[in-house]
């Protein structure tokens, strides 16, 4: 019992450090061909000719493709399995493109050179259709036929929410102050480091082979499925690693295409983007226009709350459907609020895709009203931090909007430890300084799920077996998109077996070998498949002091799995490799354990975090000098890895408050910021000390009391960061990024 | 073009078209795929290779250009020099994409200066992004790998 609580070093983190691990764009697949795609620089138009014939000519040019000779089956890229009902209106290369970067026609060649450089060559003809880019527009356009065909191609809004609990009017009645906001979201992109790519083979036996870095093979299989029309049997998918995700990666883009130019030319295929294509052609974070009306006491007791959002969910519905009813699951989960009131609405608008990127809507969510409650607390004269505790929910809360229970919440501990150890007090009796360079403080609760309960399938099986060199092989579809979710869970796998993290081998996600999971979303990795694992290695570990009870002439109670070893309590005992060797020499089967577990449960993890800043009033540049962030973890099984999460969330956070935005242009829908030096990220200068605070008070439903950690790390981040510049400067800042032209107009 | 160079300690000489990025040639003539290529901008860092001991973008870099120079990728890294282990136990890779890159520069950091300041390493891996770990683990390793070697130095 002595892998928990442990700063394991990676499982895989060898080949990492090494330069060994080969990522999709660094294998060897004989006889592969290469494709470039060629993408739409018109936001909303037909495609009325696309002519092949001068890219044909092109010396090693195997063939072209685009909409006349590709299937038009619709498809949905954010379908997690085969049958799934969602609005499907995506096609490989539709005849009516919908934004920049839209997909028009690929080039299949020998060199990724050669096909770039014959894609050029393809003419295309574009017949302009009305656009909209603006998501206020859209709702205003809501049902308007845009399509040359007459066919709507925008029914806006694609999906709503509303919600009311309690009595809105009533609280907002009885409330000392009413404080109104509106605030908004950028457009945030995931900058994995790593662009995407995908190889499909094709196989033999007459089906295809795709090899992808994604967050589930299952998804993979669906979606490749639904754009080809071909059933799931004839698709087979392997994870391979990934260079980073966020959530970008979670819907497939190039697989269908590759699956479908493999199939066709009985060849292998990789498609790779260049940076550029990530940007335009993949996937962001949905912008959202949220305004919220907060009622208090004067004692800063919410009374009433009510919350309007507008999602800009891009060009096709993806998932997006989802995010006005999950951004208001994740809202009423932090604090008590006795009325309140909900509606939230998704529209399309003629630019690239929103889709998932890490927290699903709750870095949106928690931005808006974290941004709004500091407000709250300014105008009313009372410390940020004493407002969020007066209404934090606690262990046993119910949440209003699906009645589930939140477990053993501890947002309190984390918003009274996080002020202790950042000396908020202190900091903020300092006062803000006076010339040109201001300083602030600012503080942020948020909460986030732990998969995805009472929804989909939340159910997942693991097997474990032992091996004959005594370690054990767990099979159990994962996907580690880089947090170390493998190391995590083999230290759980490794717990249960009296095995070491490395003792456990890892069977890479495959939809041939391995039973079906949802994947790495929602925050599920440590809480679901962490449980699913921890109750088959129990299984396994009976089944192993079974079978050695025999050798050992001892009953099984009577018997402990200690460093490798089963052993009685005299100490005497056996070691997996001799059991193993045992049992083989009389033909019988090394002990095995397959165990499903299907959710009871979505408590709540909580944080709170801690921004210091220096404001420059003369450039209007924001640095971000201290940070903390506690966290409500339950139980870190890897603390290294548990403060990595964490550290990886507020570099993305302190650019979404700051820095970072694709900047579409309402004018022309193009996307300003399609490169890294046009989209800027804070680099290693401009982050600061990291401090992490845990707070670990152990989850009863999670495996050794374990929650997630992943998604929320993110989540408190922005708003943080936003509370402590408008502490600075005195100002009510609320269009996010803050960039210097911003915050320079804020104090003029 | 007939081009000459050492790489990761062994001479190479071969024929390579004048436009091949220096990258290229490393990943598909020779390979070497623990560069990476990210954005073929030099922005990213990922492509990071030593040319003559200093951290480069063989991304902007094209293959004659390097002529006559020596050029160590992560695999010609000394494995036993602990800097690669320093990251592996202090938590400074997670996806491992940039990683190559990463300790590439961090290695060219201190053939430079063999005990940098805080602000010295964040200065230096400036080029370098990161996505998964802000930066705060990869900081840590170079700067306790650069103590210990300073420390055997002596």
């Amino acid at each position: 019992m002595n892998q928990l609580s442990r700063r394991v070093p990676l499982v895989d983190g060898v080949a990492k450090v090494t330069g060994a691990l080969r990522f999709t764009a660094d294998l060897d697949v004989e006889g592969l061909l290469h494709g470039a795609l060629v993408l739409s620089t018109h936001p909303h138009a037909r495609v009325a000719r696309v002519d092949p014939a001068a890219a044909l000519a092109v010396e090693g040019v195997h063939e072209v493709f685009w909409h006349g000779n590709t299937p038009a089956h619709l498809y949905n890229s954010s379908i997690w399995f085969s049958g799934q009902k969602a609005l499907a209106d995506e096609q490989m290369f539709p005849q009516v493109v919908r934004h920049i970067g839209d997909r028009v026609a690929a080039v299949i060649a020998d060199t990724e050179e050669i096909a770039r450089r014959a894609a050029r060559l393809i003419e295309v003809d574009y017949v302009d259709v009305p656009t909209i880019f603006d998501p206020e527009v859209a709702l205003g356009h809501a049902g308007l036929p845009l399509r040359q065909d007459d066919t709507p191609t925008f029914l806006s809004p694609v999906a709503g929410e509303t919600f009311v609990y309690g009595d809105p009017e009533a609280g907002f009645a009885a409330a000392d102050l009413i404080v109104e906001t509106r605030v908004t979201t950028p457009r945030s992109h995931h900058c994995a480091v790593e662009t995407h790519a995908c190889i499909a083979r094709p196989e033999p036996d007459g089906r295809i082979l795709v090899l992808s870095p994604c967050q589930s093979v299952f998804a993979v299989q669906a979606v490749v499925g639904q754009a080809l029309s071909l059933p799931s049997e004839k698709i087979r998918v392997q994870k391979t690693p990934i260079g980073g995700s966020f959530g970008g990666k979670a819907e497939p883009i190039l697989d269908p295409l590759c699956a479908f130019f493999a199939l066709k030319l009985n060849r292998p295929v990789i498609i790779r983007y260049d940076r550029q294509e990530t940007f335009t052609a993949t996937r962001t974070r949905s912008s959202v226009t949220g305004r919220m009306r907060i009622g208090l006491k004067s004692d800063g007791r919410i009374l009433a709350r009510e919350t309007e959002t507008l999602v800009d969910i891009g060009a096709y519905c993806t998932g997006g459907n989802y995010l006005p009813s999950s951004m208001l699951q994740r809202l009423v989960r932090l604090y008590d609020v006795p009325a309140e009131r909900y509606s939230g609405r998704a529209v399309y608008t003629n630019t690239v895709p929103a889709g998932a990127f890490r927290g699903y809507g709750s870095p949106q969510i928690h931005t808006i009203a974290e941004i709004s409650l500091d407000i709250a607390a300014r105008r009313m004269g009372m410390d940020p931090v004493a407002l969020r505790q007066r209404n934090l929910v606690g262990p046993g809360a119910i949440e209003p909007w699906q009645g589930l229970d939140l477990g053993n919440a501890r947002g309190r501990e984390c918003l009274a430890r996080g002020a202790e150890a950042f000396s908020w007090v202190g900091r903020r009796q300092r006062g803000v300084g006076r010339g040109r360079w201001r300083r602030g403080v600012g503080v942020a609760s948020a909460t986030h799920i732990n998969g995805c309960y009472p929804g989909f399938h939340e159910e997942t099986t693991a097997s474990l077996r032992l091996l004959p060199d005594g370690r054990a092989e767990l099979i159990c579809a994962l996907h580690d998109l880089g947090c170390g979710a493998d190391t995590t869970l083999a230290q759980i796998a490794a717990e249960t077996l009296g095995l070491r993290a490395c003792d456990i081998v890892i069977v890479p996600a495959d939809t041939d070998t391995c039973p079906y999971d949802l994947g790495t979303r929602a925050s599920r990795m440590t809480y679901i498949c962490g449980e699913a694992i921890r109750r088959a290695g129990v299984s396994l570990a009976r089944s192993v002091r079974a079978a050695a009870g025999l050798e050992l002439n001892t009953p099984a109670d009577d018997l402990r799995l200690e460093a490798g070893t089963v052993r009685r309590r005299d100490d005497a005992g056996i070691a997996l490799p001799d059991l193993a060797a045992r049992l083989a020499s009389r033909g019988i089967e090394l002990p095995a354990a397959t165990e499903s577990y299907r959710a009871q449960a979505n408590p709540g993890s909580y944080a709170a975090h801690f921004a210091e800043v220096e404001v420059d009033r003369l450039t209007g540049r924001v640095m971000v000098t201290d940070y903390l962030a506690a966290h409500d973890v339950g139980r870190a099984i890897n603390p290294m890895l548990v403060e990595g999460q964490i550290h990886g969330g507020v570099q993305i956070g302190i650019g979404y408050a700051l820095y970072e935005d694709v900047a579409i242009d309402l004018a022309t829908g193009r996307m300003r910021g399609d490169s890294f030096s046009r989209y800027t990220l804070a680099n290693a200068p401009e982050m600061p000390p990291l401090r992490v605070l845990l707070v670990e008070e152990g989850e009863p439903t999670g495996p050794f009391g374990a929650k997630a950690i992943g998604e929320i790390a993110t989540i408190p981040v922005a708003a943080a960061v936003v509370n402590a510049v408008n502490d600075a400067l005195g100002t009510e800042l609320t269009e996010l990024p803050l960039s210097p032209e911003r915050v320079l107009a804020a104090i003029d | 073009m007939k081009v000459s160079l050492e790489i990761n300690g062994q001479a190479v000489e071969t024929e390579v078209s004048a436009a091949l990025r220096l990258s290229r040639f490393l990943r598909d003539v020779l390979g070497l795929t623990g560069v990476k290529e990210g954005c073929c901008e030099g922005e990213c860092g990922a492509c990071t290779v030593l040319l003559d001991g200093k951290p480069i973008n063989s991304c902007l870099m094209l293959t004659f250009q390097a002529a006559g120079r020596e050029v160590t990728t992560v695999e010609g890294l000394d494995g036993s020099s602990g800097l690669q282990d320093a990251f592996l136990q202090l938590g400074a890779v997670q996806c491992g994409y940039c990683t190559p890159g990463m300790l590439v520069a961090a290695e060219g950091l201190l053939l430079d200066k063999s005990s940098p300041s805080e602000a010295e390493i964040r200065h230096a891996l400036a080029g370098n992004i990161c996505r998964c770990t802000g930066f705060e683990t990869i900081v840590q390793a170079v700067a306790a790998h650069a103590a210990t070697r300073e420390g055997a130095c002596r």
